[in-house]
């Protein structure tokens, strides 16, 4: 008995926390999903599926949705990679290695509105970025980054990816740590060439820490909020909506409290399914451990 | 004695009399508009006899706080103490707007009297939240501001807000350069375009006019100018027409598309420009002409921060041959919540906040300029800000944004619908699309 | 061979540090520009010939930055403290004893993660009004606990599985409860990844605009990200004071990482030796 209570005893506090700040909100915003409210027209009716027929055919609405997972697709990708180069870099020993760790947390340590602010202005057409590349003779006229309907978006994932690097890398990092020593030994005596070791022994001994974190950081990445916010505003032509800048401007400015709860749970329908594809591997490796 | 109750009483008085006379005085003059409130007996709150009422605003500060004024009008009197709640700065214009809702619309009567944007206040008013004040201004009262202040304050004909400070766009021009160049203030826009072609030819520049275009609440502003200076509008008078898609705002969005691509006066990057990037260059002595607001002239001025330091003058915004210039207007103004339990109370205290005197501290303080016009012939104002004085013109023919309900939804439309028109250059479809998302709006 | 690898490597490990440090570099040189020179587009690189301190100045008198500070140590560090001890022990319940459904516990505690923050703010607005917690530090603090646990549980639970299950045996036998185990041998182990889970939550706090904006509603009371939100006016845009203020809230944070780094490796051959 004390086995069966015991385990359970340790995950309460977590587990009120959590409740305490998610169960009210999100059961009240799948609520509003299916009512008119709207503080402004003060309209406060159960409509059913109304929103969600609203969504269908919300043609702003989708074009965000559909950016905001290349956004994250993009973003996460190169975050992972990035950061597992920056790890395996980290890992080994050389001089001043303590520095540079620190200095790589850097980005992720500044605040984001500063972040946003530092960006709109290295990136403007008049910016260091432009200076630099006209400078360099990289290109003949300053790019056009921030106001073009091509640009903007990219643009916004290199800011994105700059900044959350940092996070990818601690966490890898981390995870490289936890391989015994011993491992790399062994694989020196059996002969095998680096390369071969990272394949074939510390990437299958850091795919759950990776996993992990890549599906922590896409679920972060499909809520990115205040760089399109501060940054482009969401703009030139949209292109750079995500699906919180729209759902923010519906509840916060629009005040209609139950279409954006719509929005917001979407977006909540579509992060499950993006953990789901992560799930899957997951949850095999918990299966596999009992 | 009736200098309180009245608020066109003569501001030099005013300031004599809040300088000098003292607070029992003061308070002796403000009984007779408390008298009600005092016998109201249950649910107000007093303070060792003063009613107590509350005053949210957002953060607005210079030399001075708006927290310094309040204190102001509490030692002025002896009958209302006023508590002042500091909401975010009005850069978070979005969060003081929630945190304002949040309070407004449990109707508790938590606030008494609170500031807004002048784009909020047929919002407020179309639900029910903020008082109307027509009982309290009768119309002497209302033609001692400017007449566009007070129409952005009426809704449904009556009058939801009282003026507090105000601005609007004007243009920005290097007087040297133009000068040099032999060019002449620009009236029109084909004006401003030659001007700003022959400045960038000469190698005098690098931008040519600079404006707003970014995907913001911006956008909509120089949209009203753009398209009020072509006799068009954004929403006709009743409210309910949408006239975005006329022929005149039609070929009034093709100007400002044109800037960028054809006649190549503005930077392309302006597509993500508010009203800081777009100052930038001008303070850098980079750009001809300029689009924005009162503020940049004291950036303009500052030696330690720009370059063009006693070289810039301010016109009106051009117009199209025909079209009479337009200035949107900005600013943030007082309103009364419905449900305040302590609305003579709350009407003493916005009669002295908007009073002339008052007015002119928050010119000469704060930088805030007045909405009363005769605040301007101060000469205490001459004094401190003999720039403020000569906006006064610009200040008359002030614009307000689109008035309904519905504005923040309708601006949302606006900016998404006029940034792809930029965008793309194709700008009859995407005006005549926007026109049916407000249409759905509006309902 | 050798030396070409060496020097590749050398490379790269440079151009990590000046990806990571360029923009941040960039701003310390901004903040001691004056004003004059930020308005000009093309940079100059060491503003040294013309710096100033104003910007410092401005931050910490005019603007009064320390209590924005106070209010954030206060806030962010009790809410990394007490989400960590929460994250650890559920992270050593689900990784280590037999909790049943686990995979069910896993799954809740990321659906909280899935949740867009907007929509979270005015119903917890609500909560903390009711329960008069608004505007205060245990308000916002408890927020910021159950926003960090998902990331904290998950980087615990990665960690702690990865260490044998001899380890708790042996501690077992010698008589440790579980929790004294956890403490004694499992912590000290899996410190790795105690480090960054904490680091991370506490940054993730530090940096947090909305909630903080919305939550704690009086001046005296709200945090960094705030205060420098307010530097900006209704267009203003002082970039050297907000400059300024980025590195001296910065400064602290990459003190703290190296001071860390220290206990970290020392963790890791403590572990190793205890293994």
């Amino acid at each position: 008995m004390r086995l069966r209570l015991g385990p359970l005893l340790l995950v309460v506090p977590m587990l009120a926390s959590l409740l305490a700040v998610s169960l009210y909100p999100v059961l009240r915003t799948i609520w509003l999903a299916f009512r008119n409210t709207s503080l402004a027209a003060q309209g406060d009716r159960f409509t059913g599926l109304a929103n969600a027929r609203r969504l269908a055919s919300d043609s702003h609405f989708w074009k965000a949705w559909r950016q905001t997972l290349e956004f994250t697709a993009a973003t996460t990708i190169a975050e992972t990679l990035l950061g597992l180069v920056i790890a395996l870099a980290l890992y080994k020993r050389f001089r001043g290695r303590g520095f540079v760790r620190a200095a790589v947390l850097v980005p992720w340590a500044i605040p984001t509105v500063v972040t946003a602010r530092t960006f709109s202005w290295l990136f403007d057409q008049g910016g260091l970025v432009n200076y630099l590349l006209v400078k360099t003779h990289l290109v003949g006229q300053p790019v056009n980054f921030l106001g073009s309907t091509t640009l903007a978006l990219p643009t916004l994932m290199a800011a994105d990816i700059w900044k959350t690097t940092p996070f990818m890398a601690l966490l890898l990092l981390a995870g490289l740590q936890t391989i015994p020593p011993g491992l790399d030994e062994a694989a020196r005596i059996d002969g095998a060439s680096s390369w071969s070791y990272f394949w074939r022994v510390r990437l299958p001994l850091l795919m759950p820490t990776l996993l992990v974190a890549s599906l922590l950081r896409a679920l972060d990445a499909f809520r990115v909020f205040d760089l399109p916010y501060v940054v482009t505003g969401g703009g030139p032509a949209s292109s750079t909506e995500t699906m919180s800048t729209y759902a923010y401007n519906v509840l916060f400015s629009g005040l209609e409290i139950g279409y954006g709860s719509a929005i917001a749970t979407s977006m909540f329908i579509t992060e499950v399914l993006i953990a789901c594809a992560f799930g899957v591997f997951i949850v095999r490796r918990v299966r596999q451990e009992g | 004695m009736a200098v309180r109750s009245r608020p066109d009483g003569s501001p030099l008085s005013r300031r004599n009399f809040v300088k000098g006379a003292g607070a029992v005085m003061a308070a002796a003059a403000a009984a007779p508009a408390l008298a009600a409130c005092g016998s109201g007996g249950t649910g107000v709150a007093t303070s060792g006899g003063r009613t107590t009422i509350t005053f949210a605003s957002a953060k607005f500060f210079a030399q001075e706080s708006i927290g310094q004024i309040v204190d102001e009008y509490n030692n002025s009197q002896r009958l209302v103490s006023v508590q002042f709640q500091e909401l975010p700065t009005p850069s978070q214009s979005t969060e003081v707007h929630q945190q304002l809702v949040q309070s407004l619309s449990r109707r508790d009567g938590s606030i008494d009297v609170f500031t807004g944007d002048i784009i909020w206040i047929s919002e407020f008013a179309g639900a029910g939240w903020s008082a109307p004040l027509d009982s309290y201004f009768g119309p002497s009262v209302k033609a001692q501001y400017f007449p566009g202040v007070i129409d952005a304050c009426t809704y449904a004909g009556a009058m939801h807000a009282l003026p507090w400070f105000i601005d609007a766009g004007m243009l920005y021009y290097r007087k040297d350069l133009l000068a040099a160049a032999g060019v002449a203030v620009p009236a029109s826009w084909s004006e401003l375009v030659a001007g700003a072609q022959k400045l960038l030819g000469a190698g005098k520049v690098s931008d040519g006019y600079n404006w707003q275009a970014k995907q913001a609440e911006v956008l909509v502003c120089d949209l009203v100018e753009f398209i009020g200076s072509n006799g068009g509008s954004i929403l006709a008078p009743d409210g309910k027409t949408v006239t975005i898609a006329e022929p005149n705002a039609v070929q009034a969005v093709q100007l400002m598309v044109d800037t960028f691509s054809k006649d190549k006066i503005t930077p392309k990057s302006v597509l993500s420009w508010d009203e800081v990037p777009s100052e930038l260059p001008f303070l850098g002595g980079k750009a001809a002409f300029l689009r924005n607001w009162s503020f940049v002239w004291n950036d303009a001025q500052n030696k330690s921060s720009s370059a063009v330091a006693g070289k810039v003058g301010v016109a009106k915004l051009p117009a199209f041959p025909g079209g009479k210039s337009t200035a949107c207007l900005g600013g943030y103004q007082f309103g009364m919540n419905a449900s305040s339990t302590k609305k003579s109370a709350a009407i003493d205290f916005l009669t002295w906040m908007s009073s002339p005197a008052t007015q002119l501290k928050w010119a000469t303080q704060l930088g805030l300029a007045p909405s009363r016009p005769s605040v301007y012939k101060q000469p205490e104002l001459a004094k401190v800000n003999p720039f403020m004085v000569s906006l006064q013109d610009i200040f008359t023919g002030g614009t307000p944004r689109p008035k309904t309900p519905k504005y923040s939804q309708i601006s949302l439309a606006i900016q998404a619908g006029v940034s792809a028109a930029l965008a793309t250059g194709e700008v009859a479809s995407n005006l005549s699309s926007t026109k049916a998302q407000i249409e759905q709006i509006i309902g | 061979m050798r030396w070409v690898r060496r020097g590749a490597f050398g490379i790269l490990v440079a151009g990590i540090a000046v990806w990571s440090l360029f923009p941040f570099a960039w701003q310390l040189a901004t903040s001691f520009e004056p004003d004059r020179d930020l308005a000009r587009f093309t940079p100059t690189w060491l503003p040294i010939p013309g710096g100033t301190l104003q910007h410092y100045r401005n931050v910490f008198v005019a603007k009064d930055f320390a209590p924005y500070i106070v209010n954030s140590v206060i806030v962010d560090v009790s809410a990394t403290a007490i989400a960590l001890v929460f994250a650890a022990l559920a992270a050593y319940s689900i990784a280590r004893l037999p909790l049943p459904g686990k995979g069910i516990v896993l799954g809740l505690v990321l659906a909280v993660s899935m949740f867009p923050q907007i929509s979270i703010v005015t119903p917890l607005y609500q909560i903390l009004i009711s329960l008069h917690l608004i505007d205060t530090y245990p308000g916002l603090s408890g927020v910021y606990i159950g926003l960090s646990l998902p990331l904290m549980v998950y980087i615990l639970w990665a960690h702690f599985r990865t260490i044998p299950q001899e380890i708790d045996e042996a501690a077992r036998i010698d008589g440790a409860s579980p929790l004294r185990a956890l403490w004694n041998v499992i912590i000290p182990v899996a410190l790795p990844g105690v480090v960054p889970a904490a680091l991370l939550g506490f940054i993730a706090s530090w940096n947090e605009l909305l909630l903080a904006l919305s939550l704690m509603t009086s001046p005296p009371r709200q945090t960094i990200p705030v205060g420098i939100a307010n530097f900006t006016g209704l267009y203003s845009v002082p970039w050297g004071d907000i400059a300024a203020a980025s590195v001296v809230v910065t400064v602290p944070l990459v003190v703290l990482v190296l001071v860390f780094q220290r206990r970290i490796v020392e963790g890791v051959t403590a572990g190793a030796v205890k293994g």
